[in-house]
């Protein structure tokens, strides 16, 4: 009896297998960038110690953190400022670089009129503009913003003009034949073809326009991240000058982590979230 | 025949297509490449008709005259009595291209209804949303109506664009080499569910192919092109009877009717 049973179950066992079979295994890939981080700090740590390094020089990444936990209201006071100018000057530079990309995919003259423009802010080292700016706008947050934005518009004015452009020729036809307008065609068509370059230009604007608000803060500021460190900087007191980076450091990856997030599920039908 | 000079407006009573001595060049800096010469057909409503010839003989330059996408040099195209991009904003058409050209962020679904929903912001219906997941479960993708493009394989995308097209109740159809990215057997297939399908909707089709046997199991007439110019070397009728099933690639008429496209397509590449 147990060997008919035995030959049915092989007979009718052709089902899907198990869901679970690496548990181990993606356990070790969730946790492996934490050991990577740890292992960093826990050399640095071992490093200035054994070596005795001069705390001015490199401090121990143990006092730094100390640092931070012990004045939490300041570095999120600091933090939150330059976030926000941060922020602002990433969706600024965004809404500017669709708009611009927009016309331009639409129009081989505004195309050939823009481009130059375009290449001249590209290729100029943005930062020298910052004195400009806050002749312009004195001591208000406009220097900063515009600095972000200013950082963070060139990755996105380029691939979200790739992205409305690389349109699949076949479907557009298709779109053609049904007579649908420019309109239709763009936000059926070439807004969701552009999704994916304008994420990834995304996850690098976030750096940048963080880049940008923190040299905006280092030319004229009282507050952020960016004066913190300038301020700890000819005073010595490096703790804080190492806490700021540390700062501004988490709340890139914070910020990274949330737009990944983002992109995964917005992106679901899109090739480059297959192998997450 | 009377003379028409170009670009002339024709009174026409026919729902069909006519062509009539329908020319086309392409320029490329000095060059001018004559795509299409005198072509004059007329195509009648419900009609089944297939162009077949060789590359670049300007099979797909027919089918975008057809659809209003590029306009001729030289005579005139009336479909339903109007010109092409009149009959394109009149949204008579159906379009299915060589690739599925499916939107990859729209599930099966939603890739069938999205240029209905064009459609009918214009005011002409397609078929409604219940009709077309009775069409999808026809074609057997009842199981794959959320799915994503990318989980369907090329035979099942492709079906989800015959689908597409014919969710549309357009009353022409026009089909550039469908089929050409398919296997041999897959291919074989669609073609039986292409002719149950427009056996059910009874529109006017004009398909573009390379293969003679899809062409002749398909139509009522098969428009054999030769190139250099592009031009009608004949038109054969298929007098096969309706409805086909695999069984007529056995039979005598059929197998007829591709010898005479062969030597007719060998007729158009012979140098002249
Ligand atoms: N947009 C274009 N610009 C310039 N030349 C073109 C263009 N489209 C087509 N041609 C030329 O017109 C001729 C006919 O092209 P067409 O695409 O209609 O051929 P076809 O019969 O569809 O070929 P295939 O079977 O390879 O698809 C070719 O010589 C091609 O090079
Ligand atoms: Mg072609």
């Amino acid at each position: 009896m147990s060997d008919v049973d035995t030959r049915h179950d092989e007979a009718g066992a052709d089902e899907p297998p198990e869901r679970t079979p690496h548990r181990v295994r993606r356990a070790l890939l969730v946790i492996a960038p934490f050991w990577g981080l740890g292992s960093f700090f826990a050399a640095w740590e071992l490093y200035v110690r054994l070596a005795d390094v001069r705390p001015l020089t490199l401090p121990l990444p143990s006092s730094i953190l100390r640092h931070i936990i012990e004045n939490p209201g300041f570095y999120w006071e600091h933090g939150l400022v330059t976030v926000q100018e941060a922020f602002w000057g990433f969706w600024l530079a965004f809404f500017a670089a669709v708009l611009v990309a927009t016309a331009m995919a639409h129009s081989r003259f505004v195309e050939r009129a823009t481009l130059p423009v375009i290449v001249l802010t590209q290729s100029t080292p943005v930062a020298v503009l910052v004195p400009v700016f806050v002749l312009w706008f004195g001591f208000s947050p406009w220097p900063k913003i515009l600095t972000a934005a200013l950082f963070a518009w060139i990755p996105f004015v380029a691939n979200a003009l790739t992205g409305l452009r690389s349109i699949d020729e076949d479907t557009h036809e298709l779109l053609r034949s049904v007579n649908a307008s420019r309109w239709e065609v763009y936000w059926r068509l070439r807004v969701p073809q552009s999704l994916p370059y304008l994420f990834s230009a995304a996850r690098i604007c976030i750096g940048l326009a963080l880049v940008g608000a923190v040299i905006g803060e280092f030319f004229n500021s009282s507050e952020g991240l960016g004066n913190t460190a300038r301020v700890a900087q000819s005073r010595l007191l490096v703790d804080q000058l190492w806490g700021s980076v540390f700062v501004l450091a988490f709340i890139g990856v914070v910020f990274v982590l949330v737009l990944i997030a983002v992109e995964r599920r917005v992106l679901r039908w899109h090739s480059s979230q297959d192998l997450i | 025949m009377t003379n028409r000079t170009n670009g002339a407006p024709v009174a026409e009573s026919t729902k069909g297509i006519r062509f009539d001595a329908v020319s086309k060049w392409f320029r490329r800096k000095d060059q001018a490449v004559h795509a299409l010469s005198r072509v004059s057909l007329d195509i009648a409503e419900g009609e089944f008709v297939s162009l077949i010839g060789p590359s670049g003989c300007g099979k797909s330059t027919l089918l975008r005259l057809t659809g209003g996408l590029l306009l001729p040099d030289r005579g005139t195209i009336s479909v339903r009595g109007e010109a092409p991009a009149e009959a394109r904003r009149l949204k008579h058409y159906s379009f299915i291209p060589q690739q599925p050209a499916l939107l990859p962020w729209r599930t099966v679904r939603q890739n069938v209804s999205m240029l209905g929903q064009l459609n009918r912001r214009a005011g002409v219906a397609g078929i409604s949303a219940e009709a077309q997941l009775e069409l999808l479960e026809h074609i057997g993708l009842g199981a794959f109506v959320d799915s994503l493009p990318k989980e369907l394989s090329g035979g099942m995308q492709q079906r989800v664009s015959i689908a597409r097209a014919f969710a549309l109740g357009a009353p022409l159809m026009l089909m550039d080499e469908p089929f050409s990215a398919l296997d041999e057997i897959t291919r074989a297939d669609m073609r039986y569910l292409l002719l149950d399908l427009w056996g059910q909707a009874g529109c006017t089709v004009v398909f573009v192919t390379h293969s003679i046997p899809e062409a002749v199991v398909l139509s009522d007439r098969v428009v054999v092109l030769g190139a250099r110019p592009g031009r009608i070397i004949e038109v054969i009728d298929v007098d096969i009877p309706r409805p086909r099933h695999e069984d007529v690639e056995d039979s005598d008429a059929y197998h007829e009717v591709v010898a005479r496209v062969r030597a007719a397509l060998k007729e158009g590449s012979a140098p002249r």
